[in-house]
């Protein structure tokens, strides 16, 4: 085992260069005055600077590999460059956005997994059955309804109708608190921060802003869990053990929760973890619907802006991620089932 | 037992939805939450030169002068106590010297004592930063007669040119902080300016809210890293990267407010009250900018009341017309023009994709297509411009009388200007080139930046207008990425390209220069035949204009400008656009004047919640 983990660790590196210079060099083909027109807001600037000299100024007619090599040395001394779309450092930008997209990740984390597995039990137990098909077609029209749309019904009749679950992070009121000097923001996440400074007022409306894009997440993942427990309970349920169990008259319900379910969730325990993932890398929509300002929203606008030290940068963050999360997941499969053997 | 725990679940979620709501206070006639899009570029009123940056430092600072209600040529006292004038001996005789008394007792947000010293600190580090593509040229041409800082290195012995301004001899670098100090000094209770020539817009360079002249406390930044006040120093802070200044996030003036926070990852900016402002607190004690990009979000916002104020994109306006409890004002005059302008110098090589064959042929425009007049005077009464402004712009538009927005000061509202007439523009075609291009045709691609749907419907009109006057003439319309187009236009190879100005401050200088002076912001776009032309019949009488001693002088001059811009039909101005404002119907005491860069000063609102 632990060969393996450090198996993977050596070959950590080798992939986030190869991320990097995938991007760098697919960007690459912009020219260097495209890549200025990211830095000109208006036809002021140039009244006093040329093109040629805001190309010179960053550096961007050298050729590739130098600006690569610029770039990863850069990286080394933790310097991924300034962002015009974020107006700060790409390090500090995504310091700054990541605990709002980690605090809706972990959150939609758990409707989804939980919803997911429910409706993948009901599908497998009514297999064939009208409560397989509609428990289905409802997860189907979830994981084909663009985000934005269904972002936004939520946002128009949840928010804009019964004024329950309003955009943003915090209410103005809260962001007051938050931002006063008395109450201390240890992990920028607001609702684990308001349990450490005890202060159940902001919890609560944390919790408000969360649960419109947490349902939308969830809804738009639902069916992805659910094929996966559909698939692998059906499996299970016609495994001897389980005949066994029946035929020794335990109750349906039991024979399903100790012998089925417990047996079917180890291929969805390791899609679960590579769902934070994603979780984590698709929100970008549903973060701009809901104007909850974390790092897909930034990573977005900042390729709209052809903003490409933003691009590259959180292009490097999810990389390293991915990397880590794959190695858990891989590691936590080996502890849930021994059946898998590393070595 | 299941449907047991999904029903209390559901019910959880009813609860917290429903409870937390009556937690918040609904409304709070204290707070005010304006929902913005963008963000902001930089608090330092030395570097900001964009409306967003301008809307906040105008909270937070205070100018010498402001203007007096909503009059564009009106002023009245801020921490000068009184507005110079000739008459009041304030500005002498040669307009050159203007003197202003500075206002005793009032308090910076950190309890300084303001000062003269303050004042003159406040200008010599603008002009001695000058950060480049900023707004300090505007000191600079009244002050000095040049647009940089670079430009008074050769005025005191200095290079022409040079790369590197930290590595010129420290014997020139101190002439030239000579050269600056001189324009600004002390004099016991006063501050006075030195102006290369009378300049009339200095007063409004100066009062415009939110901008390059708020005053900063000079105590305070030199404390917190800024410029440390001495001769010798200076050029360690010359030209420096925005995030490196003292105010690029921090405010520290004598405004109605100061930034408590500026927010990035929650992408708000937080203001709190000033109590001891010298005009007295204002009304509201806490403020919210909230920077959101989905216009929809931002109109639910104001719908629920969780925004007192929000941006609206035109195209969504009609969403809160009509809206109980949403006010929409509309039609607000902002002094600004949309043009399209013309390449009098067509370079052909390389640039067969848009101009053709190059010749007078049929297939293509020749190089001087457009320095024929009677080409520009056709294009101009090409365009429907009632049609447009009624029908694309929903009658938010004004149309344009000239180079300068008719709002302005010395705009002649009755001088003639171009209308729609395909009479007119015909008999114009058949002159122009002594008939020839009557005969031939032409085949023209009119670019426009893709997504501006305004432009290309423009461009549309004026095709088929032009089309319609003679089968041989052809044009095509075509969108380009932003950027391309800005090269296109850096390269100066676009026959005819769309420009919007936006004023500086109030004066039709800040109009005729850009568009008619051969050193223009866009004379390098219009080629040498603009350049030729401006330098012969308009240079003259822009220098002659901004350089003019009185009023009426000056009024006379732009007056022979305007009639010459018809004559010489140097662009086709067709907009005037206008603005909205959206906000609750509680919300009161709402001001506009159109040179502001703030869409809402907090001082001046409160909230009538009932």
């Amino acid at each position: 085992m632990l060969t393996y983990i450090a198996r993977r660790l050596l070959f950590l590196p080798v992939v986030l260069i190869g991320v990097t210079l995938l991007v760098f060099v697919a960007m690459s083909f912009l020219s260097p005055y495209q890549l200025v027109s990211a830095y000109i807001k208006s036809p002021e600037e140039l009244k006093n600077q040329n093109l040629d000299a805001l190309v010179r100024k960053y550096g961007l007619n050298d050729p590739i590999h130098i600006r690569y090599f610029r770039w990863l040395g850069n990286l080394l001394r933790g310097d991924l460059g300034y962002s015009q779309s974020a107006n700060m450092f790409v390090l500090q930008a995504i310091k700054a956005r990541f605990p709002a997209t980690l605090e809706l990740a972990l959150f939609s984390f758990i409707p989804v997994v939980l919803g997911g597995i429910w409706l993948g039990t009901i599908s497998a137990m009514h297999h064939n059955r009208f409560l397989d098909h509609a428990t289905r077609i409802f997860a189907i029209i979830g994981w084909s309804l663009p985000s934005f749309v269904g972002g936004l019904i939520m946002l128009m009749y949840f928010y804009g109708v019964l004024g329950w679950f309003p955009p943003g992070r915090l209410s103005t009121w809260a962001y007051q608190i938050v931002l006063s000097p008395e109450f201390r923001q240890y992990t920028g996440m607001h609702t684990v921060d308001a349990i450490l400074n005890w202060n159940w007022r902001v919890f609560w409306d944390a919790v408000r802003h969360l649960i419109a894009p947490t349902i939308t997440l969830a809804y738009l993942w639902w069916a992805f869990i659910l094929r996966i427990t559909r698939s692998s309970m059906l499996d299970v349920l016609n495994k001897d053990y389980v005949r066994t169990a029946r035929a020794k008259g335990l109750r349906e319900r039991l024979v399903i929760s100790r012998h089925v379910r417990r047996n079917a969730m180890i291929p969805v325990a390791t899609v679960a973890g590579l769902m934070v993932l994603g979780l984590l890398g698709g929100m970008a929509i549903t973060e701009t619907v809901f104007d909850f300002k974390g790092i897909g929203l930034l990573t977005t606008t900042a390729a709209q802006q052809l903003d490409y030290t933003m691009v590259l940068g959180s292009t490097l963050f999810y990389g390293v991620l991915l990397v880590a999360a794959n190695l858990i997941v891989d590691v936590m499969y080996a502890i849930i089932d021994p059946r898998v053997r590393l070595e | 037992m299941r449907t047991k725990l999904v029903a209390v679940a559901i019910a959880a979620l009813m609860v917290v939805g429903m409870v937390a709501p009556a937690l918040a206070q609904k409304t709070d006639p204290k707070t005010f939450v304006y929902a913005m899009f963008g963000d902001v570029d930089s608090l330092d009123p030395a570097y900001a030169y964009d409306t967003a940056s301008g809307e906040v430092i105008h909270q937070c600072y205070d100018n010498l002068v402001a203007y007096d209600g909503n009059k564009l040529d009106a002023f009245v006292p801020m921490l000068a106590t009184q507005v110079p004038t000739k008459a009041n001996g304030l500005i002498s005789a040669d307009g050159k010297t203007i003197k202003f008394p500075i206002r005793k007792g009032v308090k910076f947000h950190n309890g300084d004592i303001l000062t003269p010293a303050d004042v003159e600190y406040t200008f010599e580090r603008a002009m001695l930063a000058d950060p480049a593509g900023g707004p300090i040229w505007m000191f600079f041409e009244p002050l000095l007669g040049v647009q940089t800082l670079r430009d008074v290195v050769p005025m005191v012995g200095g290079p022409e040119k040079f790369d590197d301004m930290s590595k010129l001899d420290p014997a020139i670098l101190r002439k030239v902080y000579d050269k600056v100090a001189k324009t600004v000094e002390v004099e016991g209770d006063y501050v006075v300016f030195r102006l290369a020539m009378p300049y009339e817009p200095f007063m409004q360079i100066l009062a415009k809210g939110g901008s390059w002249s708020s005053i900063v406390n000079k105590k305070w930044m030199i404390a917190n890293g800024a410029w440390d006040g001495k001769p010798d120093t200076w050029v360690k802070w010359y030209d420096p990267p925005k995030e490196s200044m003292t105010l690029y996030e921090r405010t520290m003036g004598t405004g109605p407010f100061k930034v408590e926070t500026w927010d990035r990852s929650g992408g708000q900016i937080v203001f709190k009250r000033h109590d001891g402002y010298w005009q007295g607190p204002a009304k509201l004690e806490t403020v919210f900018i909230k920077y959101i990009d989905e216009t929809n979000t931002r109109i639910l916002m104001l719908k629920t009341g969780e925004a007192d104020a929000a941006y609206v994109d035109r195209q969504y306006l009609s969403q809160v017309r009509n809206v109980p409890g949403i006010v929409v004002i509309e039609n607000l005059p902002v002094i600004t023009n949309t043009t399209l302008l013309f390449n009098f110098t067509i370079p052909v090589e390389g640039n067969e994709d848009i101009v053709g064959s190059g010749k007078l042929d049929g297939n293509g425009v020749p190089s001087n297509f457009f320095a024929d007049v009677n080409v520009r005077r056709a294009f101009a009464y090409a365009f429907d411009y009632d049609t447009y402004i009624q029908q694309v712009m929903e009658g938010r538009a004004l149309k344009p009388v000239g180079p300068a927005p008719q709002i302005l000061p010395y705009v002649n509202k009755n001088q003639e200007w171009f209308k729609y007439d395909l009479k007119k523009a015909e008999a114009e075609f058949k002159k122009a080139f002594g008939g020839e291009l009557w005969n031939k045709g032409f085949k023209l691609t009119i670019l426009y930046n893709t997504g501006n749907e305004l432009r290309k419907t423009a461009a549309e009109i004026l095709e088929a207008n032009i089309e319609s006057i003679n089968p041989k003439f052809k044009i095509d319309v075509q969108g380009m990425q932003w950027s391309t187009y800005l090269g296109k236009l850096r390269a100066s190879a676009l026959p005819v390209f769309f420009m919007g100005w936006h004023m500086d401050y109030p004066d039709v200088h800040n109009f005729y220069f850009p568009y008619m002076h051969s050193a223009g912001a866009f004379a390098g776009y219009c080629g040498q035949g603009l350049i030729d032309l401006a330098k012969a019949e308009f240079d003259p009488l822009i220098n002659q204009g901004i350089s003019a001693s009185t009023s009426a002088e000056r009024a006379e001059v732009y007056k022979k400008l305007q009639a010459l811009a018809f004559e010489k039909a140097v662009a086709m101005f067709y907009i005037e656009p206008t603005e909205e404002r959206v906000h609750r119907d509680w919300v009161k005491g709402f001001s506009f004047h159109p040179a502001n860069s703030a869409r809402y000063d907090f001082y001046s609102l409160w909230k009538d919640v009932k």
